[in-house]
């Protein structure tokens, strides 16, 4: 039955509604959930808040044991899942540099974008910091292009990787995600609470 | 309750369903079976021996024919331009990528249309375009194009006009007395270039 749109179910420009009206509520939700506020953010560096760790773990296993469970039903056929392909000198180096720029602009892509919205001006800074960083990543293309393709992987699961089945690598995700969780309460404890 | 505590009553009991179970690796189908029976019903699959010997007179290249009998009767007697994929080897690698592909029509025949109607169901179902079938098989082609039966005297002129094409095509493709023991194409054709891109599309999303 799935993916919708490459059982052509659904036409691309309907996907492109859904996603609009997805996005309007992910926005809402992040919002609403304090992530416009960059001191809630940078608490996951500092182990005052791990919110924005357990929100997305969170997404992370949920997405993963729906996705799982409608296959194993028939629902999804997961080999026409869309993998962002890895290119694994760039993914570092690219990890390395979204990091540093989480530290210091206090948002992530998505949350500067949430945060401008509701006139914050730091995130207004923020997404001019990352229109400047496109283009200059655009016009220096030819400089960086061997290293920005080096090491292609193809898309590779994790679970392929290290030569287990799709569930157990689930199972272990999850047991990650629960100490990641158990750890961060901790943190949070020792941590002096930030008022913000 | 800890919102932790409560996310591991939910998320663990399932993650340890699902490391149980075996991972299911049947794909659903493109078409469900009633799609099938009506595309099949309908006969969009059906290309007619005038369009065909049209075709290879005109030598058009994105014809490709394809003969699904085995290979002994391939070799008896195949159609100008023909390769042959026996219907029992369809699912061989070797000829994915002539059947999985974007470029070329693909003319399924066999002596009727039972072989070659197979051959377009399965690769169909497998999702690949540009597969069809000849109209009525080999029998039906020496019935029309090589012996094609002179109209009656009361018949309308397309009738006619019918018949003196499938008559000069019939002559041009050899005739039914000259098509026993051709065989003009021994080595195989080139694999059409241009494969059918995965059905992999998906807007890109993130943090």
């Amino acid at each position: 039955m799935g993916p919708l749109i490459a059982y052509e179910i659904i036409t691309e420009n309907t996907n492109l509604f859904f996603a609009f009206l997805i996005g309007i509520g992910f926005g809402f939700v992040l919002e609403r959930a304090g992530f416009s506020s960059s001191r809630k953010l940078v608490g996951v560096f500092y182990g005052y808040d791990t919110v924005v760790l357990k929100v997305f773990f969170t997404a992370g296993i949920t997405a993963m044991l729906g996705l799982l469970f409608f296959s194993l039903f028939g629902w999804i056929d997961l080999d026409l899942i869309y993998i962002n392909p890895t290119y694994l000198y760039s993914t570092i180096v690219g990890g390395i540099i979204m990091g540093a720029g989480f530290i210091i602009g206090g948002f992530c892509p998505g949350t500067s974008i949430c945060a401008a919205s509701i006139g914050k001006i730091d995130a207004m800074f923020f997404v001019g910091g990352i229109f400047i960083g496109v283009i200059i990543f655009n016009e220096s293309y030819p400089l960086w292009e061997n290293f920005y393709k080096a090491k292609f992987m193809g898309a590779p699961k994790l679970s392929e990787f290290l030569g287990i089945s799709d569930g157990i690598m689930a199972l272990l995700f999850v047991g990650m995600a629960m100490a990641a969780f158990w750890l961060g309460e901790r943190f949070e404890k020792i941590k002096k609470p930030v008022v913000y | 309750m800890k919102p932790r505590i409560l996310l591991a009553i939910f998320a663990v009991p399932l993650a340890l369903i699902i490391a149980a179970v075996p991972e299911n690796t049947t794909h659903t189908f493109k078409l469900t079976p009633s799609q099938l029976l009506e595309e099949a019903n309908s006969g969009v699959q059906y290309y007619s021996p005038d369009e065909i010997a049209d075709m290879i007179i005109k030598e058009d290249p994105s014809l490709q024919l394809i003969d699904v009998r085995n290979a002994d009767e391939f070799e008896k007697f195949n159609l100008p331009g023909a390769m042959n994929i026996p219907l029992a080897d369809i699912l061989s690698e070797d000829w994915q990528a002539y059947l999985d592909q974007d470029v070329k029509i693909n003319i399924f025949y066999s002596n009727g249309t039972l072989k070659s109607d197979n051959a377009w169901m399965i690769t169909r179902q497998l999702g690949y375009e540009n597969n069809y079938v000849l109209l009525g098989g080999l029998n039906y082609w020496v019935e029309t194009i090589m012996d094609p039966a002179v109209p009656g005297n009361t018949s309308p002129n397309e009738e006619f006009a019918k018949y003196d094409f499938r008559k000069g095509a019939g002559m041009a493709l050899g005739g039914a007395a000259a098509s026993v023991g051709q065989s003009t194409s021994s080595s195989k054709p080139p694999v059409p270039i241009i494969r059918s891109k995965p059905k992999k599309k998906r807007v890109q999303g993130g943090c």
